[in-house]
This record gives structure tokens, C-alpha cells and sequence, in this order.
């Protein structure tokens, strides 16, 4: 009884950080069609720099909002400078299909390179904002910190932020409009190019918060946001590609399945269970968990 | 007659002279591969990045400082000793694409300290480091298989081998551990699995065994895991043989849930400074017992580690802190330049073996075991004694001295050794031939 | 009666071009020292790999990351046979292919019904989920993986012969064999058809060309050919390991793909000397820039970033298209 309750715990806690990253890559699938697999790679550079703030400064929350900004910052640089170049280019042959995808796993190359080259591949640990000692009930204590809640609070006031801001703000608006319908936004003056780099610095902000968050009760290397990558798209497709809300069930049905078969099984097989869901959802439901049945246009 | 004389004795010089002008033409000009007259090229492979690497990736540089002080100071008969180090990240198959490049592309005169069990055993086979004869002085691990000399002739140990090291706990364990709940965590490959061996031929018996698979240490929340199944299973004693990285996860996860049992942590992974780094409280590791061959590295009563930490303030990285891995590091380094001088000033790398073989035994090291070199034997170091951490992450000997164990990896016994380990080298310069 | 005798003389040419290709080799092998010779089997090794990503994504258009999966699966399975069941190499090579495809199959299908991302992002964490098997299972050997030994040269090729140059015949054989085969499959009609879903699905489906059924052909061809790789690859470093096999491993056959030309077969030659070329360069940087540890290890993937990035904005379909798009512009 016990071990359920704290794998559901430790489930929900790594579920959360998925659920960022997932949103991030649904923010960006929604505005522009492309499935950013650099959102790893901005993460990682953020984080860094948050990590180099935290570490001098020894706050936390200065490192975060560093992280944030840096990685919003990021995010709209990508989109101004990268994307736009290659849209303008790759248009035509067999590579129209693979260029996107291809591209963003080349910057998501370039990106850790110049990160290693920076702070070399050294583990690096981010202090903790609060305490990794779990909870006490009674007499054992279980594998749940306050750290582990913080995390929780922190994704859930950022979820419950990007709905307010999608849901009731004229910029939500734009956001929405641009994404499901980009002539007609623009005929109704809404100037798309801009809003969709907006989109992705939130994006790239919110992957920002996703890798300090990680950082925080795990080790920083080049390669340690890899399974958010990987973690964060599984999400991203069960919930729906289309759907923010979705990808966070996605993320947080993953979280504790995956927990699951670490406690449970081995972890070795966490990344072949990550890949069965992803398969199975892709071929009972592909739109996704949550997806009302609309069509979805690759 | 004079006459007759004087022309004999021309022609005795002649003949001499033509003589011995034929043999000076005919001695084989010297030519070794990795030496030229001014270098001797040798070659590491060893974790710079990833899983493993903590701790370890400061051998190499540690090495480089050693050397560097040598070169300084006149060098292996005039020539510079230059060490190339290349990142194998622990991974076997990357150990063979670096090895290569040491072999084919820099042509390294021989290896020197390559760290890892399996990567050893496969860059071993892989390259064909017996077919091509290249010596691999001092390997960075203590799998007991490469002390078998038909198998690996032209590779030599330093560590105690990892068989040595359980039979030895196992001992302790007999002596000061008896009757309580034992559990054994180790690395599931070659370097644990040696030790697992050995642990059951002396009959430790462990409650709770859990093996973890190289680099799975990083999964998150694993450390946590391990320590909840050894809470769960009423472990006392927490045995662990593997890498200092997977020590920082089960010790972190250890202390998440306020588990707290008599930790004995195997030589390899448990140098509290790295600990410190990867963010394990310094708390937690007193009272922690280890096996340790080298006297603490913060010893500076210790000849050897004073002469070290020396070197290392002036010759190696700026910061590097003096820890285990740059004593260990720059001990092989002592080791190294002793073997080339043995080696003579026309080195080979036949005669760099047969010089460790025949007279390996009697070089100078840091560790307080007696070194097992010969015609028949690869072995190095053979005992070690138990330490106790305290609150400061410093290491002291249990029971107040050094009491040395030594043994083999086989069935013999384990001994109280009262060795005495040669003096260090004036100014730490070996002037040995 | 025309067309066949043009077919074989097509044919005849190619052969006649694949056998000279192969004695140009030989003496080339005979003259250069160990390092290039065993440079050349890493070569002859990618080649075939990047002739199934030709296949799978330039002809049928499938973005698949999964490749380097499929070539473990080839891997674990030729050593599996050679170390458990005694069989000569070849044998084990064929297994190989056999075990990879129906792999291939079983992705095929799954994936048949993805496209774009969701197929990329799909074939991603297969990649990087695979290898990891052989960690829970002993007899695959776990993290140190299994040794995989095709023994030494025979003794008629004389004392001097060495192993690494042994290896190179043997890539070299194979990796021409296998591009003779692919050549004639990408001309034959299945490549025809693999372009015309390609470039236009709905036509494609309106002529009757049943696409599931093509998509999941070419996955199997193509995951054959990937195993056959993973073989290669395990006997040149005489180990099958998940590490070998992982994630760096996908994103360098995509690498030298695009910098080939994603739909040229030809061009996997380039591609493969690329890929064996950016490790040599980056160290040559690093070493006259001072050889630090970091540059060591993040130069080769800086320079491969870059150049995969530049060659996908700016020559998609490889610098060959480029090349003949001056001759006539392409709409």
C-alpha cells in the first residue's frame, strides 16, 4: 500500500516536468507545424545559464527567473532567425518532409555542443530551493520531499498561468487564432509572424522552468535532458498534439506508468515501456488521448 | 725480420679495423615505436565525460603533473614523457575507437593506466593488444581475469584485484559484522560480479543483493529506489563494489529517506571528496567504512602524499584539489617513469616487461602492500587495510593503525602483512635503472 | 526483345563498374597503412547504413531516426549466431539481415500510419529505448555487451596480413554487394513506386498503389540493410554493445544522409567518408589548438551540427541537386 502511494507520488512529481516540456513542444506543433526537437537543446542552454546565476548568487528563484528569461529569449531567436530562414529555403524535393525535423535535430546538436565546449560535460548539481529529506509519516519515511511538492506547485501555478493567458487574454487569443487558422487571422489584422515568435518564447520559457526543475533533484550534464526530450514528445502524443490540456494528462499518465515500471519491474525497461505506450496510443487513439476525433494533418 | 713484425702488425690493425668497423655497421640502428630521442609517447584511455566519470576523470591530469615535474628535472634519460589522454565516457566500444587511435594514429610507445573493466577486456581482444605486443602498464581496474598471464602477457595490474578486496571485507565482516542483516550492491559487469565470486567462496552470506547495470546510476530516482528495497529488506551492513557515481546515488537516495546503515564502501567508488561534489552531505559518510591500499590523501605526514601534493599545487591544473584519484594518478605516474627507467636508455617494448617482470617488484609506491611483479605474474598490489571516514570526509585507519591484509585471488588465506613499503624516491624522482 | 537485351546490358555495365570499384579497392587497401585500412571497413560500414536511410527517406519519404535500432538488432543477432550456435560469418551476416527485417516489419506497420513528426518522434524513442533492452537481459550482455570474433586472416594471405585489413575485404565485399542490390531495387519498379508516394500520396493511392503496403516494404528492406551494418560495425570493433547502437549512432546516419543527398545512392559513399572524415578533422583542430579534454569531446558534434544544419537549409537534397539544378531549373 505504501509503495503505491509514493510511487504515485514520485509518479505525479516526474509527470509534471514532462508536462512542461510537452507543452512547449504543443505550443510550438500548434503555431507553427514543426515538432521542435531543439526544445531540449534551448532547455539545456537556459538551465545552464540559470545554474551559473544560482550557483554564484545562491538563490534559486534568481536562477529560475534567469532560466526563464534566457530561455524565452532563446526561444524567439530560434523562431526570428532559424526557422524563418529555413521555411524561406527548404520548400520543394524529397527534403520538404524531412527538413524540419531534421533541422531542429542538427541545432539541438549544435546547441549541446556549444554547451559542452562552454562548461565541459561534468556532472553539475543545482542547489535545491527546498529540502530532499522525505516526508515522515509515523514512523518510515517515504521518498517524497518537500522539493518533490514544490516542483509539483510550480508546473501547476505555470499551467494554471498559460490558461489564463490563453483562455481570457487578447494575446491568448491572437495565439489560438494564428495557430488554427493563420489566413484568416491575418485578415482579421493580427500579425502572425509576431505572435508566433511570441509563442515561442513562451515555449522556450516554460522549457526554461522544465530544466531547472529537473536540475534541481537530478545531475546537469549536455546529455541529462535527453529523456525530457524523448519523455516530453511521448506526452505530447498521447495527450494529442493538439491539445495543452491533453498533453498534461499525457505527461502525467507517462510520469507514473513510468515510475511504475521502475519500482516494479527494472529500469531498463523504462524506455521500452515509454515506447509501448507511445506506440499503442499511436495506434488505437493516433490523435491522441484526447483528441475529440478531429483530423490531423501531419 | 722487423721488417716481417711491422707488416703482421699492420695487418692485425687492419683486420681489427675492418672488423670491427663491420659490426659497428651492422648494429641495428635503435628505432622503438612512441620513442624518439627526445620523447616517449604513452597512451590512457579513461572516462572525461559521462556516467563514470566523477573522480576518475582527474587521473589522467594528475599523471600529466607527474610528469610534467619529471620532465623538468632531466626526464627519462633526456627524453620528455608525453601522455595523450582520449575520453572513452566508460563505454567499451568507444575505449576500442580511442585505443586504436593511440595505437595506429599516435603510436603510443605503450598504455599506461587504462581505466575499466570492460573496457579493457574488450579493447584487449578488439585491437589485439597481445598480438601487437603493445605493454599496458598499471590498468585502472582490479578485475582478477587480467592477472592471468597466458591471456594478457603484456598487460600488468596495480590494484589489488576486486577478489582480494571482497575476500578481505568478507574477513572484516566475519570479525566485526557478525550476526547482523548484510546487503551487498554492486555493479553487474566483470568489475562486480569478481567480487560477487569471491564473496561466496568465503561464505558471506547477504540478505539483500542488488545488482545495477553500468550507467543506470543516472536514471532518476534510482538511488532512491536502492536505498527503499535495502530499508525494506532490514540491511545493517550495505556492502557496495562500483563506481563512485552509483555511491553518490544510493547514498543520496540513503539519506532522502533517513536510512542510515553501517555503509562499507568498496576502494573504488568512495573518495568523499568527489561525494562532496556530487552532493552527498558530508554527514552521512561518517563513520563509513572503506578499504583503502594508500594512506589518507590528506595525510601530509605521509613521505609520499606530502611529495605529491607538492607536485600537484605547482605542476597540475590550477585548483585541482588533492584527492584520492590524483594520488592514485600520480602514484602510477611514479610507477611509470621507474618502469621506463628499468627500461633502460634504449627502451623496447619487449624490454619495458621484462623490466617490470624482473624487477617491478621492488619499485616504490604510495600503497602499503608489496608489489607481486615477476616472470609469472602480473599482479600488483596484494592487501589493503580498513578505514574509517569521519565528519570532515578524512579518512583513518579502524582500530586506530594500519592493519594490512593481503592476500591472492584464489583460495589462499588472508594474512596480517607487516610490510614495509620501499621510501619514496629523493624529491619523488625515481633514480632507479 | 529490345528492352531485355537493354536491361541486361545495363546490368553488365553496372557489374563490370561494382568489380573494377572492388579491385580499385584491393590495391588501394595493399598501399596504405593501418589506420586508413581500418578507417576504410568504418567506411564501407556506413555506406551500407546510409543506403537504407536512402531508401527509407529519400525514396519512400519516411523520416525514420530508428536506424540505429535496426542496426543492433543486426548486430546482437549475427553475434548471438556466431557465439552460441558456431556458424561460420557469413551465416551469422545473413541472420543479420533476416532478424533486422522482420524487425523492420513489425516497425513498418506501426509506423505506416504515422507520417512527419509523429513518425520521427516515434522512431526517436525507439532509438534510444532499444539498446537499453540488452541491459535486462544477461544473455545479451548487458552494458559491456557480448564479443563478437570472426577470427584472423586465413594463413595463405601470408604473416603480414592484418586484422584490421581482413575486416576491410570483408566490408568492402559486403558494402558493394549490398549497394549492387540496392542500385537494382531503387531502379526497379518498387523504386518508382516509392518515389510516387512519396511526392504525391494522394496520386499515388488514386492509381492503385496500395502505400501501406510499400511504406512497409521499404521499412523492411531498409531495416535489413541497417541489420547487415550493425554487423559490419560489430566485427570491426569485435563487439556488440548497446552503446555502439544508441542515439549518436541515428543522429550521425541522418547527418551524412542529408550532407549526401537524402535520394542519391551514389552519394552514401560521400556521406560515409564524412562521417569517418569529421572525427579526424576535429581532432587535427583540437590538437593545433592545444588538445583540451573539451574540445575533444564536443568539437566532432559542433562540426557536424553545423554542417547538417547548413547543407538541410541550403541543399536539401544534397549538394548533387544543386549541382544539377543549374542545368535545369526544378519547379
Amino acid at each position: 500500500m505504501h509503495k503505491i502511494l509514493e510511487t504515485i507520488l514520485i509518479g505525479i512529481t516526474t509527470g509534471s516536468i514532462y508536462a512542461l516540456m510537452s507543452i512547449a513542444l504543443v505550443l510550438v506543433w500548434r503555431s507553427t507545424r514543426v515538432v521542435n526537437f531543439a526544445q531540449a537543446g534551448q532547455a539545456m542552454l537556459s538551465t545552464y545559464i540559470g545554474f551559473e546565476i544560482a550557483s554564484r548568487t545562491e538563490i534559486f528563484w534568481l536562477g529560475l527567473a534567469f532560466a526563464i528569461v534566457a530561455g524565452a529569449l532563446l526561444g524567439a531567436a530560434v523562431d526570428f532567425f532559424f526557422m524563418r530562414v529555413l521555411f524561406k529555403h527548404a520548400v520543394s524535393g524529397a527534403a520538404a518532409v524531412v527538413a524540419p525535423v531534421i533541422a531542429t535535430l542538427g541545432l539541438l546538436g549544435l546547441i549541446r555542443s556549444i554547451v559542452g565546449l562552454i562548461w565541459g560535460g561534468d556532472f553539475k548539481s543545482i542547489e535545491a530551493p527546498a529540502s530532499t529529506n522525505g516526508f515522515t509519516m509515523g514512523e518510515t519515511t517515504i521518498p517524497f520531499s518537500p522539493l518533490n511538492l514544490l516542483v509539483i506547485g510550480i508546473v501547476f501555478s505555470i499551467l494554471i498561468t498559460l490558461a489564463v493567458i490563453f483562455q481570457r487574454t487578447n494575446l491568448g487569443l491572437s495565439l489560438r487564432a494564428s495557430a488554427y487558422a493563420p489566413e484568416i487571422a491575418q485578415l482579421a489584422g493580427i500579425k502572425t509572424a509576431r505572435i508566433r515568435t511570441i509563442g515561442w518564447a513562451i515555449a522556450g520559457g516554460v522549457g526554461g522552468v522544465a530544466g531547472m526543475l529537473f536540475a534541481s533533484s537530478n545531475f546537469l550534464t549536455p546529455y541529462s535532458l535527453d529523456l525530457l526530450l524523448v519523455f516530453g514528445f511521448i506526452a505530447a502524443v498521447i495527450g494529442g498534439l493538439e491539445s495543452m490540456a491533453g498533453s498534461v494528462v499525457g505527461a502525467l499518465v507517462l510520469g507514473i506508468g513510468l515510475t511504475f515500471i521502475l519500482n516494479y519491474v527494472g529500469s531498463s525497461l523504462v524506455f521500452i515501456g515509454g515506447f509501448s505506450v507511445l506506440i499503442l496510443v499511436l495506434l488505437i487513439k493516433p490523435d491522441g488521448i484526447m483528441a475529440k476525433g478531429r483530423a490531423r494533418r501531419a | 725480420m722487423i721488417r716481417k713484425t711491422r707488416a703482421k702488425g699492420t695487418w692485425l690493425a687492419a683486420t681489427v679495423l675492418a672488423v670491427g668497423s663491420l659490426f659497428a655497421t651492422s648494429l641495428p640502428a635503435y628505432a622503438e615505436t612512441g620513442v624518439t630521442s627526445t620523447e616517449i609517447k604513452l597512451g590512457i584511455t579513461l572516462p572525461l565525460t559521462g556516467a563514470a566519470s566523477p573522480g576518475y576523470n582527474k587521473i589522467g591530469n594528475a599523471m600529466n603533473a607527474y610528469f610534467k615535474y619529471v620532465n623538468e628535472n632531466g626526464g627519462v634519460y633526456g627524453r620528455k614523457v608525453t601522455l595523450i589522454q582520449k575520453n572513452d565516457e566508460y563505454s567499451p566500444q568507444l575505449s576500442i575507437a580511442k585505443t586504436n587511435e593511440l595505437i595506429l594514429r599516435d603510436k603510443v610507445f605503450a598504455l599506461v593506466g587504462p581505466l575499466g573493466t570492460a573496457n579493457f577486456t574488450a579493447v584487449h581482444k578488439s585491437v589485439g593488444i597481445a598480438n601487437r605486443g603493445v605493454p599496458s602498464l598499471f590498468l585502472n581496474t582490479g578485475f582478477s581475469g587480467f592477472a592471468n598471464k597466458k591471456a594478457y602477457p603484456t598487460s600488468f595490474m596495480v590494484l589489488p584485484s576486486y577478489a582480494m578486496e571482497a575476500k578481505i571485507i568478507a574477513q572484516f565482516l566475519k570479525e566485526n559484522h557478525a550476526g547482523k542483516k548484510l546487503a551487498l550492491v554492486y555493479q553487474n559487469d566483470e568489475f562486480g560480479i569478481d567480487g560477487l565470486g569471491a564473496f561466496k567462496a568465503a561464505g558471506t552470506k547477504f540478505d539483500v543483493s542488488i545488482p545495477y547495470t553500468s550507467g543506470e546510476q543516472a536514471t532518476p530516482g534510482i538511488g532512491t529506489r536502492w536505498a527503499t528495497t535495502l530499508r525494506d529488506g532490514g540491511a545493517q551492513v550495505v556492502v557496495f563494489f562500483g563506481v563512485t557515481s552509483a555511491t553518490g546515488a544510493l547514498l543520496g537516495g540513503a539519506a532522502g529517506l533517513g536510512f542510515r546503515p553501517q555503509w562499507i564502501l568498496g576502494s573504488v567508488g568512495s573518495d568523499p571528496l568527489t561525494l562532496r561534489g556530487l552532493g552527498v552531505p558530508l554527514a552521512l559518510l561518517n563513520g563509513a567504512q572503506t578499504l583503502a591500499g594508500n594512506p589518507s590523501p590528506n595525510d601530509t605526514s605521509d613521505e609520499y602524499v606530502k611529495q605529491f601534493q607538492e607536485i600537484n599545487t605547482k605542476y597540475n591544473i590550477a585548483g585541482t584539489n588533492f584527492d584520492d584519484y590524483v594520488l592514485q594518478g600520480m602514484n602510477i605516474g611514479l610507477m611509470t617513469v621507474q618502469a621506463l627507467r628499468a627500461a633502460g636508455s634504449r627502451p623496447t617494448r619487449a624490454g619495458l616487461i621484462r623490466a617490470i617482470e624482473t624487477k617491478g617488484s621492488t619499485f616504490a609506491s604510495v600503497a602499503y602492500s608489496p608489489l607481486g611483479y615477476s616472470r609469472t605474474s602480473n599482479v600488483g598490489h596484494t592487501g589493503y587495510y580498513m578505514a574509517v571516514m569521519d565528519s570532515t570526509g578524512d579518512r583513518k585507519p579502524f582500530g586506530g593503525k594500519v592493519t594490512l591484509y593481503t592476500t591472492n585471488s584464489g583460495s589462499g588465506s588472508v594474512d596480517v602483512s607487516t610490510f614495509k613499503r620501499p621510501a619514496m624516491p629523493a624529491k619523488g624522482l625515481p633514480s632507479n635503472s | 526483345m529490345e528492352s531485355w537485351r537493354k536491361v541486361g546490358l545495363a546490368v553488365r555495365k553496372k557489374i563490370a563498374f561494382f568489380i573494377i570499384l572492388g579491385w580499385l579497392l584491393l590495391l588501394i587497401g595493399d598501399r596504405v597503412d593501418e589506420l586508413r585500412v581500418y578507417q576504410g571497413a568504418q567506411i564501407a560500414m556506413y555506406t551500407i547504413a546510409l543506403a537504407s536511410i536512402v531508401l527509407l527517406t529519400g525514396y519512400s519519404g519516411q523520416v525514420s531516426l530508428g536506424n540505429g535500432a535496426m542496426m543492433a538488432v543486426g548486430g546482437y543477432a549475427a553475434a548471438l549466431t556466431l557465439n552460441n550456435l558456431g556458424s561460420p560469418v557469413w551465416v551469422a551476416f545473413l541472420i543479420a539481415i533476416v532478424a533486422s527485417s522482420l524487425f523492420g516489419v513489425l516497425l513498418g506497420i506501426a509506423a505506416a500510419r504515422l507520417s512527419g513528426p509523429y513518425l520521427a518522434g516515434t522512431t526517436l524513442a525507439l532509438a534510444v529505448g532499444l539498446p537499453s533492452i540488452a541491459n535486462q537481459f544477461a544473455f545479451l550482455g548487458g552494458e559491456p555487451g557480448l564479443l563478437f570474433d570472426v577470427g584472423f586472416p586465413p594463413a595463405r594471405l601470408g604473416e603480414e596480413f592484418s586484422q584490421y585489413k581482413w575486416f576491410f575485404w570483408i566490408a568492402s565485399f559486403i558494402a558493394l554487394l549490398a549497394l549492387f542490390i540496392t542500385s537494382n531495387i531503387l531502379q526497379s519498379r518498387y523504386g518508382r513506386t516509392w518515389r510516387a508516394i512519396r511526392s504525391s500520396p494522394l496520386a499515388a493511392e488514386l492509381s492503385g498503389i496500395n502505400s501501406s503496403r510499400m511504406k512497409v516494404l521499404a521499412f523492411t528492406v531498409s531495416s535489413g540493410l541497417a541489420g547487415l551494418a550493425g554487423a559490419v560495425l560489430a566485427m570491426t570493433i569485435s563487439l556488440v554493445a548497446p552503446g555502439a547502437y544508441g542515439l549518436a549512432l541515428s543522429f550521425a546516419l541522418v547527418t551524412g544522409a542529408v550532407l549526401a543527398g537524402i535520394s542519391s545512392l551514389p552519394g552514401v559513399v560521400l556521406g560515409a567518408f564524412i562521417l569517418v572524415i569529421i572525427p579526424e578533422i576535429s581532432v587535427a583542430i583540437a590538437d593545433s589548438l592545444g588538445n583540451a579534454d573539451k574540445l575533444n569531446n564536443y568539437l566532432p558534434g559542433l562540426i557536424a551540427s553545423v554542417l547538417l544544419i547548413l547543407s538541410v537549409i541550403f541543399t536539401p537534397n544534397g549538394p548533387g541537386e544543386k549541382l544539377r539544378g543549374h542545368h535545369h531549373k526544378k519547379k
